[in-house]
């Protein structure tokens, strides 16, 4: 049964990873167009908006078959409060930091309408923190980026959403954009 | 050699309202989210595939310790029992050392070994 779990576990954290790209680069792609050979604008929104849905669930599995299997001993607590493991601190006390923002960026969603759209706004960059967290997380104890293609997809993803990030941001730091 | 045709003047790029939209692609939303799903879902699968074809990857990042809980296995030899203990090392290293202990039994026995 603990195999299970461990399997489990392996492949939600995959999953979760894929899922958190697909929400990560939805939330670029209307300033960068890096989807507009897909859809458009509107339709991108809708998906990002709409990602949390794959997220979650993928994220909730993850961590849940980390709790019940015996070999990772994970505990309640290391699921909140990094670097409290007795193995691999910083491998696992990043995925930690990860959930913890990913929370953050969930709730000052749900919350928006209390915020001021630039208060938002700054809420929300934090998923690139996040983002940046659960790739070193991924390729720091991922077990099955043991595998060249997996490791090659994964890397893949994240050059691939590091570059239109970089994109964004030149976008943001645009002088024609501040003139506008 | 001298052109037929005067050179045309360089069409200037149109603006306002009458400017070409950039064409996106024809997806709908739903059909987005859809791919979104399938997506997170086929790598969860296939994943879930690859895990289970490779239980033990001895080159994994992390190796929790693991703790020695050898099963018995009830198997008794005609004139020998032969068990395995796990000593958990004492050391900060997580490796296990196995040992083994050959005991004779008063057993009967269950085989016969042919004599010439």
């Amino acid at each position: 049964m603990d195999l299970f779990f461990w399997e489990i576990a392996r492949a939600s954290g995959l999953a979760a990873y894929a899922a958190l790209c697909i929400s990560v680069l939805s939330g670029l792609a209307p300033r960068t167009q890096a989807l507009s050979f897909l859809a458009n604008n509107r339709a991108v929104r809708a998906l990002h908006d709409w990602t949390p849905w794959i997220v979650i669930p993928a994220a909730a599995v993850h961590i849940v078959a980390l709790l019940l299997d015996a070999t990772a001993r994970i505990g309640i607590l290391d699921v909140f409060v990094p670097f409290l493991t007795s193995y691999g601190q910083l491998a696992i006390g990043l995925g930690t930091i990860s959930l913890d923002l990913l929370v953050v960026v969930l709730v000052t969603t749900w919350l928006r309408r209390r915020f001021s759209n630039n208060a938002w706004q700054w809420w929300h960059r934090v998923s690139y923190l996040g983002f940046g967290t659960m790739f070193l997380h991924s390729m720091l104890s991922g077990t099955d980026l043991t595998s060249p293609v997996i490791a090659a997809l994964s890397w893949a993803a994240g050059i691939g959403i590091a570059y239109y990030a970089l994109e964004r941001l030149g976008k943001a730091l645009n002088p024609a954009r501040i003139r506008a | 050699m001298k052109a037929n045709s005067p050179t045309l003047p360089p069409i200037p790029a149109r603006t306002g309202p009458d400017r070409p939209k950039k064409r996106s692609g024809p997806v709908p939303a739903w059909g987005l989210k859809l791919g979104g799903l399938l997506t997170t879902f086929g790598v969860f699968v296939s994943s879930l595939g690859y895990a289970n074809a490779h239980l033990y990857v001895t080159t994994a990042p992390l190796q929790p310790a693991t703790v020695a809980a050898v099963a018995t296995t009830g198997t008794t030899a005609a004139t020998s029992a032969s068990t395995a203990t796990a000593v958990p090392s004492t050391a900060t290293t997580t490796t296990t050392t196995l040992t083994s202990a050959v005991r004779t039994t008063t057993q009967p026995a269950v085989t016969v070994t042919k004599k010439s």
